[in-house]
């Protein structure tokens, strides 16, 4: 039996201290040590984006990434959107714009645009669909999913650019 | 789930040595895991020990300034996205680590890994190849650098030793009046077909030139004829599209392997869609040079 090793990391604002081991997933720890099961496995082959989470503000697929590799840093989960129960602007925005149906690849959407957001707070559409185009989504056909995240980037930035940028793509 | 392993996570090149020669056979070398994790949980692979090589300092950083670009093996697709040093040497490659399978990959997959796997679709290993670059490898016995041509020897096979270490890749700086440049097609996470050109321009005509493709073939592969029709050619839009068509003829005696993405001549007709593209590209980027 392989050796386990120590962790800690920052998940939510909020420190552990693990002991895991080597190929537990960060999806595995998140999910099925601290309950945290907003993220969703689904393809499990880093191409449906459903895992996503943040690990020091970049997206990564939880389910591809080892637990051992957060060992120190600061991870992201759906979870931790909210602020005392106040859902963030681009939560609102997807609930606004009817962004989901079933809600499977949600978590790793508000994900996905919440790292993209915080590193273009001004996007063009294109930027969004560029940005999204990891994350898939069986319900929606995504013009909703990009209307809501320029939709939170117009009421962070007040940029009048995005609103006619919804308009001009559709 | 991922099968059992331990995790050696050594500090320099002969702590990871050490560790290889340690496991005994069983061991392998893993960077961001983008590939290796997903054939392992796959069960196409199994190792008692994996050797982290994302701590040593010797596989790091970016370097532009002596006349060529070496980019550290764990430098990942993201971070050369990001770069402002390739930007201005070789933005081809920043525009190709754009579009790399998806933001997640691109933020912990690295070029050295991705080099290391040899998966037939590899974005950088074409254009890396049509640009004569180096990869840099090092183990017990000693350092020696391959081109990519040297280095990939088939599908998910190259010349690396198991004991070696991919260490990083250097590029050569472009000259004057060269561009470097690569577009792809992709119905999903991987290319269906990719094209990479580096030509040089001089007096309005291109005077060096070479075409790979990737995607199409086992292994990425230099089209001599392609590039030798494009030799001579002025970069006029008529002779250009004329030349084009001509190189891209030579695409025809390629053995495309038929898969998912298409039959093989539907695969040799993206790559010649492709090459008219990337040809402009790669002129436009010489004129800049000039």
């Amino acid at each position: 039996m392989p050796d386990l090793i120590a962790i800690s990391m920052v998940v939510n604002g909020r420190p552990y201290a693990l002991s895991i081991a080597p190929r537990e997933t960060l999806a595995d720890v998140l999910r099925d040590r601290l309950a945290l099961t907003g993220l969703k496995v689904s393809c499990n082959a880093q191409v449906c984006g459903a895992c996503t989470v943040l690990v020091d503000g970049l997206p990564v697929s939880g389910c591809t990434f080892l637990a051992v590799d957060a060992d120190g840093r600061r991870v992201r989960t759906v979870e931790g959107l909210a602020i005392d129960g106040e859902l963030s602007p681009l939560q609102q925005a997807f609930i606004d714009h009817a962004a989901f149906q079933c809600g499977f690849c949600t978590p790793g959407m508000l994900m996905t645009a919440t790292a993209l957001l915080e590193e273009h707070p001004n996007p063009s559409r294109a930027e969004v669909v560029h940005g999204l185009e990891g994350n898939l989504c069986r319900c929606t056909g995504y013009a909703s999913i990009v209307d809501a995240v320029l939709a939170a980037a117009a009421l962070a930035g007040g940029s009048a650019g995005s609103d006619a940028a919804t308009e001009a793509g559709r | 789930m991922i099968p059992r392993f331990s995790l050696a996570r050594p500090r320099s090149l002969a702590e990871a040595f050490e560790a290889f020669a340690g496991a005994g056979g069983e061991g392998a070398y893993i960077a961001g895991g983008t590939e290796l994790l997903q054939v392992m949980k796959m069960g196409f692979a199994q190792f008692e020990t994996l050797i982290d090589v994302k701590g040593l300092d010797e596989l790091r950083g970016i370097d532009t300034s002596e006349g060529a670009i070496r980019i550290g093996a764990t430098t990942t697709h993201r971070t050369i996205e990001r770069s402002a040093d390739i930007l201005a040497a070789f933005p081809g490659l920043v525009d190709l680590e754009r579009h790399v399978a998806n933001v997640r990959v691109r933020s912990t997959g690295t070029l050295g890994g991705n080099l290391a796997f040899a998966e037939p679709h590899s974005d950088p290993a074409t254009l890396l190849l049509a640009s004569d670059a180096r990869v840099e490898l090092e183990g017990p016995a000693g350092a020696r650098a391959l081109r990519l041509s040297e280095f990939i020897l088939g599908p998910l096979a190259t010349a690396r030793e198991p004991e070696e270490i991919l260490t990083g890749v250097r590029i050569p700086a472009a000259r004057r009046g060269e561009g470097r440049a690569y577009g792809k097609i992709a119905f999903f996470e991987r290319p269906a077909a990719s094209v990479a050109v580096r030509l040089t321009v001089a007096d309005g005509a291109v005077t060096e030139a070479t075409v790979a493709v990737g995607s199409l073939t086992e292994v990425p592969l230099i089209v001599k004829p392609a590039g030798d029709a494009l030799v001579g050619t002025e970069v006029d839009p008529e002779p250009l599209a004329n030349a084009i068509a001509s190189a891209s003829a030579a695409f025809g005696a390629l053995d495309a392997v038929e898969d998912l993405n298409g039959s093989s001549d539907y695969k040799r007709h993206l790559a010649g869609v492709l090459l008219a593209s990337t040809c402009r590209a790669a002129v436009r980027e010489a004129t800049a040079r000039a």
